[in-house]
């Protein structure tokens, strides 16, 4: 009796050929000069699917990874699954119509998406926004930038493994979007802002709750903070990792916090102004490193900015009226507008054109997480595959701006 | 509006514009031709009196005759934002020169644009649809590309019905045009 031998892997007969080693069968065909480049497997290397139900990609993404061994050596993101055509929608919808369309966009922080198209319809029609509309909207919209901040740092602590600073986190945000709630009547996607001023004014609960927060809205970001800033673990993780510089970040078009920790020190709340942004003080904080760590601080710097300014408006806030006095049916002369505003992730901008009938002739929605997300391919390569989610994170896409 | 800006781009660029530079609120709006691209770009971005370094956005437009391809630019030079229209792009040759060279940010809307109406831009090294599947055919933010949906039939479709959908399913489409001139 012969005892059975351990089959060889050197056995020709064992190996599997190469083009039925990878998830992908058959390998899509290469289109372009870039895809071709993709999928030409060097020695070595091989491709992982990543998505699109993974949980910490933050939505429904898929990422296509060419990995060789723990290396990332390029990766290919697949966009579109929450694709549902909102420009094409916009334009069959009138103007008024539009604004609730356009909150799942970014539904972390949905005042944003309602901003920039709403002002440059106000553009379009040449209105007059009244000062207090203004201050609210600039209330509100920094109310949701610490809130849309506070979800980045328990995600972010979430992806690199910490479980405690999401609860603290959101013990925050949830504060946030009740008080936001009191007013608009909805905790995510608010629907609030409307051409010419914003539904309603502010009542008794939000200001009594709001009141109440920012009494101890500065201790508790601390404690929340300090989970994170002082950990050793989350440091070094996350220090050095994902270095982007000044140059490529101009380059890729990178805006808000993401080109600030990169030393240039663009914010269109400054660099071109709008709402009431001139009459408040504030800072810019810059940070020159351009990693991980420097995208995380300073976004928490600028929760505290944030509160800066809350706490001005609510002691220059004028009264009067919250809406312009406005047709209900909307028909701008033809023309087109342009605007843009300063968003939790960057810059959210509308380009509106109009042909004189009660429905834009073209909306277009540029948001910064599609840009951001084109830059996961360049920081990628050269990391190590649990770094991938460690680096997307940090620079804080939400799908849902991204698919449009 | 910045004057003294509009009288700079009148003098830099010349023969160029297609079009008088126009000013509204805070815009300044120049025209050129989809070959000049590259060279208007290139000088907006190096030209030490412009320093147009950062790339605001990048948009396809259906005029319902031909296509446009609007930037958006930012500069510290002017308080305005430049938008520069590169208009009267063929419908039958929807070619235009990719601006990937100076921003390779550009590269993903550029791609949008090309996945929504078709525009091929020369250059860029991955023009491939991204929001449709690769199988899909049409491009469907132009004008003549009607929403197959019944949401345009529900009398929640604004003010005025929205577009209307080609009843029965296999009858002849019709192609929309609201405005016969670009707005």
């Amino acid at each position: 009796m012969t005892t059975p031998t351990r089959p060889s892997l050197d056995d020709p007969s064992l190996t599997i050929p190469l083009e039925h080693a990878g998830i992908f069968e058959p390998i899509p065909l290469a289109r372009t000069e870039r895809q071709q480049e993709f999928y030409a497997l060097k020695d070595g290397e091989m491709l992982l699917n990543m998505g699109p139900q993974h949980p910490s990609t933050h939505g429904v993404l898929r990422v296509v990874l060419k990995i060789s061994d723990e290396q990332v050596v390029d990766l290919d993101p697949v966009l579109g699954y929450l694709h549902r055509g909102v420009e094409k929608i916009a334009e069959n919808s009138d103007f008024h119509h539009i604004i609730s369309q356009l909150d799942p966009l970014e539904y972390v922080s949905s005042l944003f998406c309602e901003w920039s198209p709403v002002m440059s319809f106000e553009k379009l029609l040449d209105v007059q926004v009244p000062r207090r509309a203004e201050y609210i909207r600039v209330l509100t919209g920094e109310l949701n930038r610490i809130a849309s901040h506070m979800l980045f740092l328990g995600w972010y602590a979430l992806d690199l493994g910490g479980i405690t600073p999401i609860l603290w986190s959101f013990a925050e945000r949830d504060e946030i979007v009740e008080m936001l709630a009191a007013i608009t009547g909805a905790k995510l996607l608010f629907n609030y802002f409307r051409i010419g001023g914003v539904n309603g004014d502010l009542n008794h609960e939000f200001m009594s709750r709001l009141g109440d927060w920012m009494s101890r809205a500065g201790a508790q970001l601390d404690a929340g903070m300090g989970l994170l800033n002082a950990n050793e673990i989350f440091v070094r993780r996350a220090r050095g990792l994902g270095v982007l510089d000044r140059e490529t970040a101009l380059r890729m078009c990178t805006t808000g916090p993401n080109l600030r920790a990169s030393g240039v020190p663009f914010d269109i709340r400054r660099a071109h102004p709008y709402s009431v942004y001139p009459e408040l003080d504030f800072e810019i904080p810059t940070r020159s490193e351009g990693d991980s760590l420097a995208r995380y601080l300073l976004r928490m710097d600028e929760v505290r900015q944030s509160l800066r300014i809350i706490d001005q408006c609510l002691h220059q806030m004028p009264d009067g009226p919250v809406m312009a006095r406005l047709p209900r049916l909307l028909r701008p002369r033809p023309g087109r507008a342009y605007s843009a505003v300063e968003g939790p992730r960057g810059q959210y901008s509308c380009y509106a054109m109009s042909d004189g009938t009660d429905q834009p002739f073209r909306l277009r929605i540029h948001d910064p997480s599609f840009l951001h997300l084109q830059l996961v391919g360049l920081l990628m390569p050269g990391n190590l595959i649990a770094d991938t989610m460690a680096i997307m994170a940090s620079l804080d896409p939400v799908m849902g701006g991204v698919d449009k | 509006m910045d004057r003294a800006f509009r009288t700079l781009v009148e003098r830099t660029f010349g023969d160029l514009l297609t079009g008088p530079v126009r000013q509204r609120h805070d815009e300044t709006e120049m025209r050129i031709r989809p070959g000049d691209v590259p060279q208007v770009m290139r000088t907006l971005h190096d030209d030490p009196a412009l320093r147009f370094e950062y790339l605001g956005d990048l948009a396809g437009v259906d005029t319902g005759d031909d296509f446009q391809v609007v930037y958006h630019l930012y500069s510290v030079v002017t308080p305005d934002w430049l938008r520069v229209v590169a208009d009267g792009i063929p419908r039958d040759q929807p070619r235009i020169p990719s601006i990937t060279f100076l921003w390779k940010g550009a590269e993903w809307m550029e791609r949008e644009a090309y996945d929504m109406f078709g525009l091929v831009f020369e250059g860029n090294r991955d023009l491939r649809r991204i929001y449709m599947p690769d199988d899909f055919v049409s491009f469907p933010l132009r004008k003549d590309f009607h929403l197959p949906d019944d949401a345009s039939r529900s009398p929640g479709g604004g003010v005025r019905p929205m577009e209307d959908a080609a009843t029965p399913a296999d009858a002849a489409a019709t192609t929309v045009r609201r405005s016969a001139t670009a707005p």
